[in-house]
């Protein structure tokens, strides 16, 4: 059996330890709050129980927002590990790619054209389309055998002309609210969602999760090279489409509901590598759970951090994710030197 | 050189000094001209222009068409401007300073909050700026009718419209509640309107209670989903009745934790064009409100 190997009991236990994170973190999610409510309060009003408000306050308002937080953590952290086992760079991530800006620009878009509302399933397919082109683009422009520094610049020009164009959007949009509006596209934040928002993006994120999931072993051939990959059969044009294309959906459903939230897929995936080791099929779960587990625990410092309005929760993933990304730059600055080294 | 120059800077100076001195005495002779021409045109009612929302307002329900120069961009709004289909026979002015100068209003009405650059810049222009404050009582509206009844000459509308405000006040007093009921004033993104708001002085004449402060807010401020739940008012007064959120922040007013809570049983409606501003409209709000009252049986 595989578990017995020693590398295999160590994923098991790493493994293991993040579900116990994830599992521990979403009480505690459940139980911070403006209204202060004791354990007891909270099992017993997620089990049915006790009065009419504090059942309200967990099933409908808290439970809705740790189930997104992990579930949009998780695919984040997925999506992040499939493209970097994708384009065999540690600096890749949706949000350098620009796919959450991008998707942010579909769902505004739909909404200033005054095609859908909100709570509209129009708006997670908007934001799909607009994440699957923005990494389309990406691909095609950084070619086959790409350099990282390649890859960056046209991330940074995608994901900077996507958030001009949202805020372009708003402003044109007869919303005298664009201002803040744009904030929340532009910076994710998971306060106050529903039920409703759950239903909107968790179909969507589990049908990019599942394509994700379905790609493992091509992974694990291509990090042997493309020459190799495509000698042991795997196709690499159509493993590129699968990714995008489970990328897309996953980021798109996410962002429809949640704006776009950065970073955490760049930091899972590295957190995970000394753990797991650099099969990017083996890294898939791991950092979907780091990710699950990241944004968990950011949801609820953004709760806890004491400020006059809400700080928004990708103001804090971009806090702790730019340190972290310019810590990989330096790491790599002579990969991204290219030629010149 | 320097020496040479000298005393020739020195006659140039006495020159310049002499220039300046009949400039002067002209801008003298062409002001007091001016002030002739105007007083002999003081007897025309004044034209004005409005750059806000809320005089624009005031301004057609007091004026004269003829003196209403333009209205402000928002004044054809449908969703804010209570008069919006009145407004589209006036010109919509951009509510920067270029289109107010070339038009040149004899006055030009604003807020004193927002488009600080355009008020001065109109200003300096030698414009005549007449700012309103935001309305934060029934007396507060009151002045600010007679006092736009006065700009335009037309105080007898101005009396006419303030008791028409009297009568609706004196009706819904008579309508009051027999419960006192604790209303949340709630907006986009959680939005409360506290005490020192049009608000709640609407829910006072009626009888009702702004329970802003059961919340720990007194004078507006945002409220958490949660603390809004937890602190249970009686009923919740919004603006929108819809069931379509057009962005994030009015999404939160569809949230299913207050949708259980207050059902469209505990909801009162009354439409944002009727309470944004102070005005005449207000007199409406009031009836509205009395109506939304009838209809969820509080009366």
């Amino acid at each position: 059996m595989v578990i017995a190997h020693p590398a295999g009991r160590q994923r098991m236990i790493v493994t293991l330890a993040l579900c116990a994170g994830v599992a521990a973190l979403t009480l505690v999610s459940l139980g911070i709050g403006p209204v202060a409510l004791s354990p007891t309060t909270i099992l017993h009003a997620l089990f049915g129980g006790g009065g009419d408000v504090q059942r309200i306050i967990v099933l409908e308002i808290r439970l809705p927002r740790a189930i997104l937080a992990i579930v949009i953590g998780g695919i984040l952290g997925l999506s992040g590990a499939a493209l970097q086992g994708l384009v065999r760079n540690p600096l890749a991530s949706p949000s350098l790619f620009g796919a959450p800006q991008a998707a942010a620009f579909g769902a505004v878009l739909l909404i200033a054209l005054g095609w859908a509302d909100i709570h509209s399933f129009a708006l997670p397919v908007a934001a799909i389309l607009a994440a699957f082109t923005s990494v389309f683009v990406l691909l095609v422009i950084a070619g086959r055998d790409t350099s990282l520094l390649i890859l960056i610049l046209a991330g940074l020009a995608i994901s900077a002309l996507a958030g001009a164009a949202t805020s372009l959007t708003m402003n044109l949009s007869s919303n005298p609210f664009a201002a803040l509006e744009i904030a929340f596209w532009l910076l994710g934040s998971l306060e106050d969602r529903s039920f409703r928002h759950v239903a909107l993006a968790l179909p969507f994120i589990a049908a990019g999760a599942a394509t994700l999931m379905s790609q493992r072993h091509a992974f694990r051939t291509l990090s042997l090279g493309e020459e190799a990959a495509l000698s042991l059969g795997v196709n690499v044009g159509r493993l590129r489409l699968w990714t995008i294309l489970g990328v897309a959906l996953g980021i798109g459903g996410a962002v429809a509901v949640s704006g776009a939230i950065g970073f955490i897929g760049l930091v899972a995936p590295h957190l995970m590598r000394p753990l797991i080791g650099y099969d990017p099929s083996r890294l898939l779960v791991p950092s979907a759970l780091t990710g699950a587990v990241l944004l968990l625990a950011a949801d609820i410092a953004v709760r806890v951090i004491p400020s006059t309005s809400d700080i928004k929760v990708g103001v804090l993933t971009a806090l702790i994710g730019v340190p972290f990304f310019l810590y990989l730059i330096v790491r790599e600055r002579r990969a991204l030197g290219g030629g010149v080294a | 050189m320097s020496r040479l120059s000298r005393p020739h800077l020195f006659r140039n100076a006495i020159r310049a000094d002499f220039a300046a001195r009949s400039i002067d005495l002209a801008a003298a002779v062409l002001a007091f001209a001016i002030g002739i021409v105007t007083l002999a045109h003081a007897a025309d009612p004044p034209r004005v222009a409005s750059i806000n929302l809320c005089t624009d307002q005031l301004l057609m329900a007091l004026a004269d068409p003829a003196q209403i120069v333009g209205l402000s961009p928002y004044s054809r709004d449908a969703v804010r401007s209570h008069a919006a289909d009145e407004a589209k026979n006036y010109r919509r002015l951009s509510g920067e300073a270029e289109d107010v100068l070339i038009l040149g209003p004899d006055v030009v009405v604003a807020t004193p909050y927002t488009k600080h650059a355009t008020r001065e810049l109109l200003k300096q222009q030698g414009m005549r700026v007449a700012e309103f404050d935001v309305a934060k009582s029934i007396d507060d509206v009151k002045d600010q009718i007679r006092r736009m009844g006065d700009l335009v000459r037309h105080p007898d509308r101005a009396e006419m419209q303030i008791a028409r405000l009297d009568a609706a006040i004196a009706r819904a007093r008579k309508a009051t509640a027999r419960k006192r009921y604790q209303v949340l004033a709630l907006s986009r993104r959680g939005w409360v309107s506290g005490a020192d708001s049009l608000a709640s002085t609407l829910l006072s004449a009626t009888g009702l209670t702004n329970a802003a402060s059961r919340l720990g807010i007194r004078y507006g401020g945002f409220a958490k989903l949660e603390t809004i739940v937890a602190a249970r008012p009686d009923l919740i007064l919004i603006s929108d009745g819809s069931n379509i959120a057009e962005d994030q922040g009015s999404a939160l007013l569809l949230h299913p934790a207050l949708e259980k809570m207050y059902p469209p049983s505990r909801r009162i409606i009354v439409p944002e064009d009727l309470t944004v501003c102070g005005g005449p409209m207000l007199a409406d709000a009031l009836e509205r409100l009395v109506a939304e009252l009838e209809r969820i049986g509080g009366l």
